[in-house]
């Protein structure tokens, strides 16, 4: 499938930031020689050489742009990464327009001796602009975990999170049957990530049985409804770390800590989970 | 000597510092092949011998800039781990890649000024300094995006508050 591919679920590694390589290179190579003009004017070639890095940037930015939008459709609607991503493309996309006026401008000027203002200012805002959305594509990798381990997982990961209520009336300590229609639509290997009253669990289907568990790995919190199910086991997207959905228990580490499992039920033909109200879930 | 570690780990940045640093060999050494091909088919003159160039030598001076993040990087993985093997090999050939790429710039100094295309040699040197260097970082990516390298390192605190809002079972802190 196509978005498989440009997901780069094939190479088990993503192509966007494969790609991002480039233009972030390449622009700054174009700066920097922009820069070497204004100091030494007598070396020849400089403004040439500038234009040529400065044309390959921005069509790398094109290509890179293709698996980049991809990856941001994937990211789950709730997600905290989501806006950040959002930011890093509209960021994007004002790189690429700034850089295209800035290479049509200095394209009949590729023999001067140095650079002159108009498209020096227009690299020096472009390059400000791309180290920003450099650093926010990158803090969605390291600080969000996008596209971590996102190729490990073969059916669509949830593309939001299913808000229900315990409903007003329980009391603490009381247990409450929670009915998830949703989760009677889930196919095998797939899961809907669902939060009741602020708790927040992954409901997976293994073998035509459902398992609901914490969603947040216990090692470094990671989304366990994006995780990949092997046998009885969740694995992490992010370090790996594997459990067992019918107890909770660690299977693999990093992780040390057991998850949180919540009983399925079927009741008056719906299908539902069991949560307990406690102090720590309040509303 | 800790604030060093730290600052080489990119703790000041709230991102990793290595992966910033590696864009800039990652592209500058392929482009160079790029404009090696590019002055070989008569494109560009002079300007694209010197372009390439320009380009190796930025590709090493940023190279050696890496190379002390990712050890630092490296060295806080658990040697048991499959990416601490990753990260040697990664390692080995970022090496190989880096002294092909000195002795191709060493190769081309005495001709760059006046040359109008780049010589065989040096495109081979190019050629095979970017296979390795591709090979090298599709490794570094393997490390972040199957194993987690770096990943929720920095925020480990805010996935902690997310977890714990979420009424999940947490690991002492």
């Amino acid at each position: 499938m196509l978005k498989d591919l440009l997901e780069g679920k094939p190479l088990r590694h993503p192509i966007h930031p494969m790609l991002v390589h480039f233009p972030i290179g390449f622009l700054v190579l174009s700066f920097l020689l922009d820069l070497v003009s204004l100091a030494f004017p007598e070396v020849p070639g400089l403004l040439r050489g500038s234009f040529y890095a400065m044309l390959l940037g921005i069509i790398a930015a094109l290509l890179a742009a293709v698996p980049g939008i991809v990856d941001y459709s994937e990211i789950r609607r709730d997600h905290p990464g989501k806006v950040v991503a959002t930011r890093h493309m509209i960021l994007n996309l004002m790189v690429v327009a700034i850089y295209g006026i800035n290479l049509w401008i200095r394209s009949s000027a590729l023999s001067d001796p140095k650079i002159s203002l108009l498209p020096f200012l227009l690299s020096i805002i472009g390059i400000g602009l791309l180290s920003v959305s450099g650093y926010l594509g990158g803090r969605l990798v390291y600080d969000d975990g996008i596209a971590v381990g996102r190729h490990k997982r073969h059916t669509p990961t949830p593309q939001g999170t299913l808000h229900l209520s315990t409903g007003h009336a329980t009391k603490d300590g009381e247990t409450t049957f929670v009915p998830i229609p949703e989760a009677e639509q889930l196919g095998n290997g797939e899961t809907l990530r669902v939060e009741i009253d602020k708790l927040v669990m992954t409901i997976a289907r293994i073998d035509n049985q459902l398992y609901a568990f914490q969603e947040f790995c216990t090692h470094r919190f990671g989304p366990l409804s994006e995780g990949s199910l092997h046998g009885f086991n969740v694995q992490c997207p992010w370090h790996n770390s594997c459990f067992d959905v019918r107890t909770g228990k660690v299977t693999n580490g990093p992780a040390k800590v057991d998850l949180k499992t919540f009983k399925i039920e079927k009741r008056d033909g719906k299908v539902g989970v069991l949560v307990t109200k406690d102090h720590d879930q309040k509303t | 000597m800790k604030s060093l570690l730290d600052f080489l780990k990119g703790k000041w940045l709230g991102h990793p510092l290595h992966p910033i640093l590696a864009h800039v060999p990652m592209a500058m050494w392929p482009g160079a092949l790029i404009f090696d091909l590019l002055s070989q088919c008569q494109i560009g003159g002079n300007a694209m011998v010197r372009l390439s160039l320009y380009a190796i030598a930025f590709g090493l001076a940023a190279a050696l800039l890496a190379a002390p993040t990712g050890l630092v990087d490296w060295s806080g993985i658990k040697k048991e781990k499959p990416a601490w093997k990753i990260g040697l090999y990664h390692m080995s050939l970022n090496l190989i890649a880096t002294a092909l790429f000195a002795v191709n710039l060493a190769l081309r100094w005495q001709t760059f000024r006046e040359a109008s295309e780049v010589d065989r040699i040096p495109l081979l040197l190019s050629a095979a300094g970017t296979l390795i260097l591709i090979g090298s970082a599709y490794l570094g990516g393997r490390m972040v995006y199957e194993y987690g390298i770096s990943v929720a390192r920095m925020s480990k605190k805010k996935w902690r508050k997310l977890a714990a809002a979420g009424a999940a079972n947490l690991p002492p802190e």
